[in-house]
């Protein structure tokens, strides 16, 4: 999977499709370069030639070993082990790295977002909705920036809880700087999951690319607290687009013209506790027959 | 337990409504570049007496994923995709069934079936009877497995007369077949062909998703054009035409 992502020649989401087809990363590699065999002269002046499969394979295990000597595991789509949520949403990535260990419960997983530059208001509810979600049973999912994520986070580990952070950069680094500690001990209790290689810095693409395997790997995505700009507005917009449920806090949605759109869309419930988010996953996952 | 507005409800924004109007298939609402039929169903056969589609289904987007993940995942997560199909069905079935009887020229459907998967094996633990004969309340007390897919050598989306053996006597009954996604309608129109040669006075179809690509030709486009949310007070056979296709920018939430 390494080495065919390497290639390039596709966006990441169809090379998930085409692997999950063929139950297969080597069978797709070795059609990407079936009939494109190198010619016998060269091509360019300065290029050096392309890598072969073979030599990207070689390439790709060296990387393995090194990526999991750092505590970083790949898991790819055709693994048991890929996130079972995560599976079911249209733009998941055909691989995901993992700092720690997601557990069968983590597919009951909710995630809390909002804004970085957060009320103390914001994060006492934060903190609230975590805590509940803890106490439920559920997985409290963020994305490890400051402000909202970091009080989802904290107040999900203080409560002796399951939290697993999402992150927007590769493992191998921490965006804010600030937040390396909680990275590390979210790593060590439970896991860091991100989808980009391990040395990727943060930029304007990898964020909302975050945001939708947040959203695709929970049940339900509850924003806090946010701007129309940040990047919880933009994971709201993402759940409804993989058919997943949106809760907008009360407090939210009286003081932001883009949650009252969003109010009015299908999928989105606005609630004034935690309770509420709660007894709505639990129907909507309950298992055997429908009502009217 | 979940409802199936509540359900369905989730779907609402990413399933897009099929409407009669100029360039579009009238068999199968497929968009063409200005013909009343598509290829698929120019050079095919139309037994199917009416066809529906409920939404259509864009490749790699997540109601083609939603169709194509039912079959193919297992767990929760597989269970809860066909509880999220299951609620479309029956909140379309229990709006729409009547247009698709008025269509196909009968009173109502007496049997309910879905079309065999292609390959037998795969067939036998198919979730869609299981969506049909179960879980929709509007087809589980008609619902007969009445198709089984025969052993005749048949290329997959080329209709064939004998690509279905009828299991079951139906002689003068009126029959709705499901399926998840029409892509040509080889399958469908196959299986109305050996319901019709074994006697059945009316068939019609319902699919859940009518396939489509946005890379080919002005799709892009004219999927953009399309409505949203959802709306399901009408269906592709009882909303009326649209008279030119719709330009302007891009819906919220596109």
């Amino acid at each position: 999977m390494v080495a065919l992502l390497r290639t390039g020649k596709r966006p990441w989401v169809e090379y998930a499709e085409l692997v999950e087809e063929k139950r297969s990363a080597g069978s797709v590699l070795e059609e990407e370069f079936a009939g494109r065999a190198a010619p016998p002269y060269q091509t360019t002046l300065l290029d050096p030639p392309a890598p072969t499969p073979g030599e990207l394979l070689t390439e790709a295990r060296a990387d393995l070993d090194r990526w999991s000597a750092s505590g970083m595991n790949l898991v790819t789509v055709l693994e048991p082990d890929y996130p079972p949520n995560l599976r079911a949403v249209h733009d998941r990535p055909p691989m995901v790295f993992v700092a720690g260990r997601l557990t069968p419960g983590d597919a009951r997983g909710v995630a809390v977002v909002g804004a970085r530059k957060a009320t103390p208001a914001g994060i006492e509810r934060a903190g609230a909705v975590a805590r509940h979600l803890v106490d439920s049973g559920f997985t409290v999912v963020s994305g490890l920036a400051a402000g909202i994520d970091t009080a989802a986070h904290t107040a999900a580990l203080a409560r002796g809880g399951r939290t697993v952070a999402v992150i927007g950069t590769g493992l191998a680094r921490s965006y804010p700087a600030q937040n390396q500690a909680l990275q590390r001990r979210i790593a060590s209790e439970c896991a860091v999951i991100s989808q980009f290689w391990p040395d990727s810095p943060p930029s304007r693409r990898s964020f909302p690319m975050r945001n939708a395997v947040m959203s695709g790997i929970t049940l339900a995505t509850v924003v806090i607290e946010a701007s129309d700009t940040s990047g919880a507005r933009m994971q709201a917009r993402l759940a409804l687009a993989q058919g997943r449920p949106v809760f907008l806090l009360a407090s939210l949605v009286e003081r932001q013209p883009w949650a009252r759109d969003y109010a009015g869309r299908p999928g989105t419930h606005v609630v004034r506790s935690a309770g509420e988010i709660t007894t709505v996953v639990e129907r909507l996952i309950s298992p055997g027959s429908l009502v009217a | 337990m979940p409802s199936v507005r509540e359900l369905s409800a989730l779907y609402e924004n990413v399933m897009l409504s099929p409407r009669r109007g100029p360039s579009v298939c009238g068999t199968c609402f497929n968009f063409t570049d200005g013909y009343t039929r598509c290829y698929a169903c120019d050079h095919g056969r139309l037994v199917l007496d009416a066809m529906a589609p409920i939404s259509y289904s864009v490749a790699r987007e997540q109601l083609h994923h939603a169709l194509a993940s039912y079959k193919r995942l297992d767990g929760d997560v597989a269970r809860r995709l066909g509880a999220s199909l299951a609620a479309i069905l029956w909140r379309f079935l229990s709006e729409h069934e009547r247009c698709l009887a008025q269509a196909a020229g009968t009173a109502g459907f007496e049997l309910v079936t879905t079309v065999p998967s292609g390959d037998a094996i795969r067939d036998q633990r198919h979730p869609l009877p299981w969506i049909v004969g179960e879980l929709a309340a509007p087809t589980r007390d008609r619902y007969q497995r009445l198709l089984r897919r025969s052993d005749a050598t048949v290329e997959p989306r080329v209709f064939s007369p004998e690509k279905f053996v009828v299991t079951a006597p139906i002689e003068g009954r009126s029959v709705l077949l499901i399926d998840d996604t029409w892509t040509t309608g080889a399958s469908a129109q196959s299986a109305a062909a050996a319901l019709k040669a074994a006697g059945a006075s009316a068939t019609a179809a319902v699919v859940i998703g009518r396939h489509l690509n946005r890379e080919w030709h002005e799709n892009d486009r004219r999927i953009r054009g399309i409505a949203r949310p959802f709306d399901w007070s009408r269906c592709a056979l009882c909303a009326p035409p649209t008279v030119a296709e719709p330009t302007g920018p891009d819906p919220p939430g596109a």
